[in-house]
């Protein structure tokens, strides 16, 4: 079938406006390479940590723009990917404070629950845990205390221990701990 | 150190699968796995519960996460604009880039040229570089809560420079509408980013057409049928093919 004209002139617009632009700087294309290998899994994350898509994309424009600003004022560059984990745990945990504060003073309590209940893409379990086995696995989940929650997502993410204490504050020691005790409880998962 | 009982604790078994161990801790441990059928079987236990844990993970969460086109545009867009802000810029106008800068230029004029002889009426879709969309932090229960159309209004010294922007400087009163691309009702924001003149006429893909799309997403989003996020990174990144998609037609449906 063929495009309308208007498409194709489109197609020939955005080339050259693409060309158009100034070319990136260095730090800016870091950080768009960062974004490229981490969006994904910093999403997850969030999503895991209770906050919608659409805030979690929020969280990750200002950690990106956080990280530019960095870059730009000469500050370290070692290990980038855990300051971009740590930097979307503490804007997230302040993002679930508001809203929490929100529903506890009753502000937007109708719109957030009606939220909750309505939209299916954030209440996947109904739709995505139809086997017994993956049910009895969220179980053994929600049932771990949060900060054990936390490394479990961020290992699954691909974070190394050391990265993982320097994300969540805690001491090598405690991760590994965590990590054992949490995997202990799903390997037994099937006794529940 | 071993438990008492001479076997590994699960916190050192899930250090040796991580590879998380010293060099000399991982050869002990290693030789005592050799040699017990009891620590051998709790580390594959341990290693199914990493299996499962990984799949409650994706299976969870990677239905959840749109695609990142339309962030990634987002991000560059604000890049470019701290970036142009501070006048951090490579130094483009160095005489020793100015050989490889040619050729680059000339295809630009060339590319520039054509785009501009276009009829301005028939730019259907925006410039990605000065309109790649912008939006609010809204969620998706302030989208739906009502109508707020008084704050949608663009006042007339943005369209001015909407306008100027386009180098549009003759419009009649009523050829275009200075349209939001990502429009308020979906969370876009009245920011010169997210503006266009967009035609009334003169193309099939119009203003009016736009504005059906506008109102389908709208109900599709409020129906929980469509994620906020997919809604406005869709009708940002293409709204002729969001059109297309979202009511199944190759052509603009008939007021």
């Amino acid at each position: 079938m063929t495009e309308p004209d208007s498409v194709a002139r489109w197609e020939l617009a955005a080339a050259t406006t693409s060309e158009d632009a100034p070319a990136p700087t260095a730090d800016e294309q870091e950080v768009i390479q960062l974004f490229d290998e981490l969006r994904n899994r910093l999403l997850r994350y969030l999503l895991a940590f209770g906050l919608p898509a659409h805030e979690s994309e929020e969280v990750i424009q200002e950690v990106f723009l956080a990280l530019f600003q960095h870059l730009r004022r000469g500050r370290s560059r070692e290990n980038l990917r855990g300051w971009v984990f740590r930097v979307a745990h503490n804007l997230g945990l302040k993002r679930r404070l508001a809203r929490a504060r929100e529903v506890s003073s009753g502000t937007g309590e109708q719109e957030f629950l009606a939220a909750a209940r309505a939209d299916p893409a954030e209440n996947p379990e109904e739709q995505l845990l139809s086997g017994q086995r993956l049910q009895r696995l969220q179980a053994v989940l929600r049932a771990l205390p949060e900060q054990d929650q936390w490394c479990l997502s961020l290992r699954a993410e691909g974070l190394r221990y050391r990265e993982i204490a320097e994300v969540l504050g805690m001491s090598l020691g405690s991760v590994s701990a965590s990590l054992g005790r949490s995997l202990a409880r799903f390997s037994r998962a099937d006794e529940y | 150190m071993l438990p008492e009982d001479g076997h590994l604790s699960d916190q050192e078994l899930v250090l040796a699968a991580d590879g998380e161990l010293t060099p000399r801790r991982d050869a002990q441990v290693r030789a005592h796995l050799t040699a017990c059928w009891q620590c051998r079987t709790r580390l594959r236990g341990l290693e199914g519960a990493i299996g499962d844990f990984v799949h409650l993970h994706s299976a969870t969460l990677d239905p959840r996460v749109p695609p990142a086109a339309g962030a990634r545009a987002m991000l560059k867009a604000q890049l470019a604009e701290i970036a142009s802000q501070a006048g951090t810029r490579r130094a483009w106008f160095l005489p020793a880039r100015w050989p490889a800068l040619a050729g680059f230029a000339a295809a630009v004029v060339a590319l520039l040229g054509v785009y501009v002889a276009i009829p301005k009426s028939e730019r259907a879709v925006p410039s990605p570089r000065l309109t790649p969309g912008a939006v609010r932090q809204v969620r998706k229960a302030d989208v739906c809560a009502g109508s707020g159309q008084e704050g949608f209004v663009v006042p007339v010294s943005l369209q001015r420079r909407v306008f100027e922007e386009y180098g549009i400087r003759d419009a009649a009163p009523n050829t275009y509408e200075v349209d939001y691309l990502i429009t308020p009702e979906l969370g876009g924001a009245a920011d010169i980013r997210n503006l266009w003149p967009q035609p009334y006429s003169a193309t099939v893909w119009n203003a009016h057409v736009k504005d059906q799309l506008e109102d389908r997403l709208h109900q599709l989003v409020c129906d929980g049928q469509l994620d906020l996020a997919t809604a406005q990174h869709d009708i940002a990144t293409d709204w002729i093919a969001a059109y297309k998609k979202y009511f199944n037609s190759n052509r603009p449906r008939q007021n």
